[in-house]
């Protein structure tokens, strides 16, 4: 008999709290489940609980989106898929490298050379638009690879100042999330319209809305994925150098199979972020990449109250996570999200 | 160990490279139109303003009123998301009859798209065709307007808040109940201490680490929250929902008064950062005590 365990009345409290939380958490996902079969008079005449007894059960609602008279739904779920999985496989594979080299091998970053990139970026931009009078685009372009040519160069000479190290790097990376999404966006969105008046067409397109959706993945990829790397035994990679296998060989041949668990727990909740995401989706895509998220917030707008299109609508976009919510949990008891908090 | 390799370059530029890109663009834009007046519709030249935006934004009381209410959102939904999500990881923790069930099922809201969860609360809570109403009618309430007034419908955000993301809380904290030592609660259990002074006396101050960082995660997020607002009340009755995202998205995508959104947008990171560094003082000496 474990300590773990409990023991008498507790035990039955407990449970009746766990039970009353699941109603709470499946009550409204049953209702969302049986509104999108009731016939528009089933839902206007107050509610109705259980299909067959208290209310007739139609398919109305999902024909009508499914033959495609409310919107473009298949070319939305068809986006939704596309730019959610390839931006979370790219994301993952991305990450997970720059997370492997975070945890193995030693970087060393001069504060004063991220300072000069910082100070560069920013005085050229300023130069660029508002001296040199170029477009918005042309000084961000040059600003940025000046900027990032002069922090390398400047990182080569010596300097003075205090150095920063993996874990400095691990934390630049996870503070991109603190940053106002909104702002990000906005600001994103008017870079991808400069670009596009340059011949890029970036916005509404499948480059422009995957691109933001890898980059603003990233930071949580490489936080999960550095504490799972840091788990792996060390020995199996150092028998393999004596063996003289070079470092991309052991990263692709041994370490990444080896973390097949860690990589699919990760590459799904990056895509339930993906696929949930609606700010930068509002924002960058009009109507071709149009996301689920998007369609779903729009039926609100257009449709008033015909809860059974929208509710068949939002189960579109519920379906498939709470189908990956029964694999994830198949992880969950290997400790892996435990490690991502440490 | 780590070691030294060429090769690491071409493992860490590719993510480097794109984080750089897409965040130093906005960074650098936002804060120089932030300090300029910028209009796209109708189109007005930028003109320098100094820090102009930042006192008009902060003398206006819609500011004020904006991030008073994010404020109360988050922390309010923050401490009933830790306070549930612990009683309920505590639950799983001590193997609760059909804990396996609970465990897969209590995950599924935080993968639910919040614009869909939004229409559902809209649906569940709509005062002629929503079940809510019904029950409260009968068990002998007035019928309330969950979202057409102002507490009711803060109140109902929050909900929604709790109901998507204490799953989130609680597989944190679970992860964590599961690493605690087994021989601190035996050796307790000899002492015949009760249930409550070992949970105050030894859970608690063990996992006090993992819930500063999994409440301090909660809090930034919540500071963000804009899609439930935005399909549930759309920031209404009049403006006494709207959120500091909310806020910053009506000023920049609907007046496309750039300046103002980008200062906006800053006061808005400020805001966060102060919230954070204040949130960690306070806790140190606890987290330093509990080493």
């Amino acid at each position: 008999m474990s300590v773990r365990n409990l023991k008498g009345s507790g035990r039955w409290w407990a449970l009746a709290g766990c039970l009353l939380w699941l109603a709470f958490t499946f009550f409204p996902l049953y209702w969302v489940a049986i509104t999108s079969f009731k016939s528009p008079l089933g839902v206007v005449g107050g509610p109705t609980y259980i299909p067959f007894v208290d209310f007739d059960p139609t398919l109305t609602a999902w024909s009508e989106l499914l033959s495609g008279a409310r919107g473009q739904f298949y070319n939305t779920f068809i986006a939704s898929t596309i730019v959610g999985l390839s931006a979370s496989v790219l994301a993952t594979f991305i990450g997970s490298m720059a997370a492997y080299a975070l945890v193995r091998f030693t970087f060393e970053v001069k504060l004063l050379s991220g300072v000069i990139f910082v100070v560069v970026a920013f005085g050229g931009y300023l130069l660029g638009r508002h001296v040199l009078g170029y477009g918005q685009a042309m000084s961000l372009i040059w600003a940025f690879v000046a900027a990032l040519a002069l922090a390398i160069g400047s990182s080569r000479i010596k300097l003075p100042g205090p150095l920063l190290g993996n874990d400095d790097i691990v934390f630049w990376f996870v503070s991109q999330r603190m940053f106002p999404p909104i702002v990000a966006a906005f600001a994103l969105f008017l870079m991808y319209t400069e670009m596009g008046k340059m011949g890029f067409k970036l916005v509404d397109t499948y480059t422009g809305l995957t691109f933001a959706y890898i980059a603003f993945s990233l930071p949580i990829v490489i936080w999960l994925m550095r504490d799972f790397f840091a788990a792996l035994p060390v020995e199996v990679e150092e028998a393999a150098m004596v063996d003289n296998v070079p470092s991309w060989r052991i990263f692709f041949g041994i370490v990444l199979p080896m973390s097949k668990p860690g990589l699919i727990a990760t590459f799904m909740i990056t895509l339930a972020f993906v696929w949930n995401e609606f700010l930068f989706a509002l924002f960058l895509t009009s109507s071709k990449w149009q996301t689920l998220p998007i369609l779903v917030a729009g039926q609100n707008s257009q449709r008033g109250d015909e809860w059974w299109s929208i509710s068949a609508a939002a189960l579109v976009a519920i379906i498939p996570m709470v189908v990956m919510a029964g694999i994830l949990s198949r992880f969950m008891r290997s400790g892996l999200l435990l490690g991502a908090i440490k | 160990m780590t070691r030294n390799d060429p090769v690491k370059h071409f493992f860490i530029w590719p993510a480097l490279l794109i984080v750089l890109v897409i965040s130093i663009f906005p960074l650098i834009y936002s804060l120089t139109t932030s300090f300029m007046s910028l209009r796209l519709v109708p189109p007005i030249p930028a003109r320098f303003v100094g820090f102009g935006n930042y006192t008009e934004l902060l003398q206006n009381p819609r500011f004020w009123n904006v991030a008073w209410t994010t404020t109360i959102i988050a922390f309010i939904a923050v401490t009933l998301q830790y306070v549930i999500g612990f009683s309920v990881a505590l639950a799983l923790n001590r193997r609760v009859p059909g804990e396996g069930l609970f465990r897969v099922s209590f995950l599924v809201p935080m993968l639910v798209a919040p614009v869909a969860v939004a229409l559902v609360a809209r649906q569940i809570l709509n005062p002629t065709m929503g079940p809510l109403n019904e029950l409260m009618t009968a068990f002998g309430f007035p019928n309330l307007p969950f979202l057409t007034q102002t507490r009711w419908a803060i109140g109902a955000i929050i909900s929604v808040e709790v109901w998507q993301w204490t799953p989130f809380v609680i597989l944190m904290l679970l992860a964590g109940l599961q690493t605690l030592p087994d021989d601190v609660y035996e050796a307790a259990a000899l002492e015949n201490a009760s249930p409550w002074q070992q949970f105050w006396g030894i859970t608690f101050p063990m996992m006090l680490p993992i819930s500063v960082a999994v409440v301090f995660i909660r809090l930034i997020e919540s500071y963000k929250i804009i899609d439930t607002v935005f399909v549930m009340t759309g920031g209404g009755p009049g403006i006494s929902t709207e959120t500091l995202t909310l806020f910053a998205y009506q000023e920049g995508f609907k007046k496309f008064n750039l300046g103002y959104t980008s200062a906006l947008s800053f006061l808005f990171l400020i805001v966060i950062t102060v919230i954070g560094l204040v949130y960690l003082a306070i806790l140190k000496p606890y987290l330093e005590k509990h080493k």
